[in-house]
């Protein structure tokens, strides 16, 4: 017989263990599949309970997999799928479907909500210290002029001329086979894409080359490197523009005409901004749901954009397809300033002696700025194509190719008045806004749980598809730039200035929302490569779905790439643009003030909305 | 004109022009080695099988290449020879070969619930 002390021990010891599980219990659901959602699509449990799922489908084959718990299960119609699963982990869990079902499989999506979410609690602390941490910065007393450096380390005027310092980069950026070569590979890579959408099916969108490529790989690529790191990269190798420039300039390689072959028409004043490129990718995203998902819509919007590009290519001047008519070029552009990279002109005074300015003008060496840009005095990057022309014709070499710390140019105020596209305004504000309002829609729709904004961004009914035109137009154009303006009100109204016009304002804090914008697009990106990423390496093996198997990856199976870390990688790059955010928004408000002290108290405000904007961020993704 | 205008020149023809004829003429070729017959899968609502009815000669060897250029998963059977596939995924190809070695008209038919009108996936082989 065991001794009472023992015995309390054991007893103790099992109390102390059910602890743990404190109010741990068994959890059935029943969840019913169709195209393409979940119902229920979002289901609660508490960690530690015992999770049971009945999963049966109402139409096709459907599958469920759940991100970070990596299980799965399928059902086909009178087959159920089950599921059975401790919930230790806690946070937010996207399920999706894992069988391919029709054009919107892969963002056929519901939630598993573990209590107590504290990915979300502990990130959205830690967002509202780095708002109070930094208004502590901006508020401490300092003596002197304001330094401008990056998170108080860099200083934002450092850069590093890169053709200086390596001098064997500059014949390669003087050849006239700089960018052309890069041009005629994506022309290959672009071949081969268009041709997919036509021949590889019809229906076939996560298995055929042209939607993977485009709407995977490339906008992932876009969004999380080439944009943020090196600017317009993807312009400076894109190929839809070359037929145009070669009928303009009536060679290919060589120089031909200074004079375009065509029209050559001056884009209208008016138009020449961001305002048109703001509009046309606005109306495009409008379909995004058809061409993310079908092969001929990839093709129509491809064969429409290089049509365009040849029709404006030969009514107007120059690369004017590129500046104000390209729907991707707006963000590009913009998102471009915060980019590590910049060709610039190295030393002044060289410019202002060289009366004939070839950069402009174009000499027998290359052609006079195609993006009509005058780099001999060019501060931002919102308008360079990286087309590396004016490396050929500066005859004193005196272009370079500029690495420095990220959004240099976002505190680039405008040098000329006289110039109608060179400055901050209204356009690249609207272009920062209707971004993040793009982005929000996108990711409720192809990210979220919602069936029925599913139908409505499908145009299932012309109603709901209506109701989702005049949700994204009031979302983007109404509904967060009048966000920016009440706290851009608050901002001046606090600051106790009234000169300053309440635009200016609102222009300059927008710049706040670059890095956000990258980063949110960043974060909606990975939740896209990270789960169907897997897809490219059998596109890649049969581009044609012709049986082919290039690499021997033909057969390889969806396989969910890293999903219990998307999550916390999500958060980390949310922080990173709210880190950006606070570090340029203050110098944004010593630009838009004449006083530090106004400055200080205007700057206020902007933490509070930045705060707010990055807690909602967070709902949205692990929340 | 130049040596290099015209490699630039040649460069952009085979990237464009020259990849799409090089694609298409390789696979024609391919396809001649490789199958008697292409044979498309789509849902009823969608096309259905194309084609639906395959002729072929009795004691000659068949091979068919099933492409589902589909969203959803098809199948294959095709009882009166045992041949069959038990799922082509959305995207993939699958072959089937037989030699038949009777004559007549036999149905081949979808095994895979692909929509509501599945049933209706089928098609004639005759064998003459």
């Amino acid at each position: 017989m065991k001794s009472f002390p023992s015995r309390l021990l054991i007893v103790s010891a099992l109390w102390l263990a059910g602890l743990g599980f404190a109010g741990a219990e068994e959890k059935f659901f029943e969840i019913k599949a169709r195209k393409f959602s979940y119902t229920p699509s979002t289901i609660q449990v508490n960690e530690g309970d015992l999770v049971r799922i009945r999963l049966i489908s109402e139409d096709v084959h459907h599958g469920l997999y759940l991100d970070g718990y990596d299980i799965q299960t399928s059902a086909l119609p009178g087959r159920e799928g089950h599921l059975q699963f401790v919930a230790e982990k806690t946070g937010r869990f996207s399920f999706r479907c894992s069988v391919t079902c029709g054009a919107l499989h892969p963002y056929m999506i519901g939630y598993l909500y573990v209590a107590h979410n504290r990915n979300f609690y502990a990130a959205s602390a830690a967002v509202i210290l780095m708002g109070l941490l930094s208004l502590g910065f901006a508020l401490r007393p300092r003596p002197g002029a304001p330094e401008f450096k990056l998170f108080g380390l860099i200083p934002l005027n450092w850069r590093l001329p890169l053709l200086t310092k390596f001098p064997w980069l500059r014949p390669i950026f003087k050849s006239r086979w700089m960018p052309l070569i890069g041009l005629i590979i994506n022309l290959f890579i672009f071949t081969i894409i268009l041709t997919a959408a036509v021949v590889g099916g019809i229906g076939a969108g996560n298995y055929n080359f042209g939607v993977m490529i485009v709407w995977i790989l490339w906008w992932v690529l876009l969004m999380l490197f080439m944009v943020p790191i090196v600017g317009r990269l993807w312009c400076m190798v894109c190929p839809f523009p070359l037929i145009g420039d070669w009928i303009q300039r009536g060679r290919l390689f060589s120089v031909g005409r200074q004079k375009s072959w065509g029209l050559a028409r001056r884009w209208p004043n008016k138009w020449r901004n961001l305002w048109p490129l703001v509009v046309l990718f606005w109306v495009s995203t409008l379909f995004s749901a058809f061409f993310t998902v079908k092969p001929l819509a990839t093709f129509l919007l491809l064969g429409i954009v290089i049509l365009l590009a040849i029709i404006i290519g030969l009514i107007f001047e120059k690369r004017s397809f590129c500046l104000f008519v390209c729907p991707v070029s707006g963000f590009q552009g913009l998102y471009a300033n915060f980019s590590m990279f910049a060709v610039r002109a190295r030393d002044p005074e060289v410019c202002r002696n060289h009366k004939q300015k070839t950069c402009f003008i174009g000499n027998e060496k290359g052609y006079g700025c195609p993006w009509m840009e005058m780099p001999f005095e060019m501060n931002r990057n919102t308008y360079c194509g990286l087309c590396l022309e004016c490396f050929k014709t500066c005859p004193y070499d005196n272009m370079d190719f500029y690495l420095r710390p990220f959004g240099q140019d976002l505190l680039a105020e405008r040098r000329r008045t006289d110039d109608v596209y060179r400055r901050r305004g209204t356009d690249e504000a609207f272009k920062a806004l209707t971004m993040i309002g793009i982005f929000l829609l996108f990711f409720t729709a192809f990210q979220g749980p919602s069936a029925a904004l599913k139908d409505m961004v499908t145009a299932k009914t012309a109603g709901g598809y209506l109701l989702y035109l005049v949700e994204s137009l009031l979302t983007d154009f109404a509904i967060i730039p009048l966000a920016l303006l009440v706290a851009a009100w608050f901002s001046r109204w606090l600051s106790g200035n009234k000169e300053v016009p309440l635009k200016k304002v609102f222009v300059n804090f927008s710049y706040c929302l670059v890095p956000v914008g990258l980063a949110v697009w960043g974060a909606f990106s990975m939740g896209i490569i990270f789960p169907n990423g897997s897809y490219i390496l059998h596109i890649l093996s049969d581009p044609f779905a012709w049986g082919w198997n290039l690499f021997g990856t033909a057969n390889f199976p969806w396989t969910p790439f890293l999903t219990r870390f998307l999550p916390g990688l999500q958060i980390l790059i949310v922080l990173i643009g709210l880190a950006f955010a606070l570090d340029f928004g203050f110098k944004f408000a010593q630009q838009t003030y004449p006083t530090l002290d106004q400055a200080k108290r205007g700057w206020a405000p902007i933490v509070v909305f930045l705060i707010l904007a990055h807690v909602f961020f967070l709902k949205l993704f692990v929340g | 004109m130049n040596k290099s205008e015209w490699l630039a020149i040649v460069l952009v023809v085979l990237a464009s022009v020259g990849t799409v004829f090089g694609i298409l003429a390789f696979e024609k070729h391919r396809r001649a080695k490789l199958y008697t017959v292409e044979l498309v899968a789509r849902a009823p609502e969608n096309g259905n099988w194309y084609p639906r009815t395959i002729t072929v000669l009795q004691g000659q060897p068949v091979r068919i290449l099933v492409r589902n250029i589909e969203t959803v998963s098809h199948g294959f059977a095709l009882p009166e020879f045992n041949v069959a596939i038990r799922e082509i995924k959305a995207g993939h190809v699958e072959t089937v070969s037989f030699t038949p070695d009777k004559r007549g008209h036999f149905p081949w038919l979808c095994t895979v619930w692909c929509s509501d009108r599945h049933p209706e996936m089928t098609g004639t082989l005759i064998v003459q």
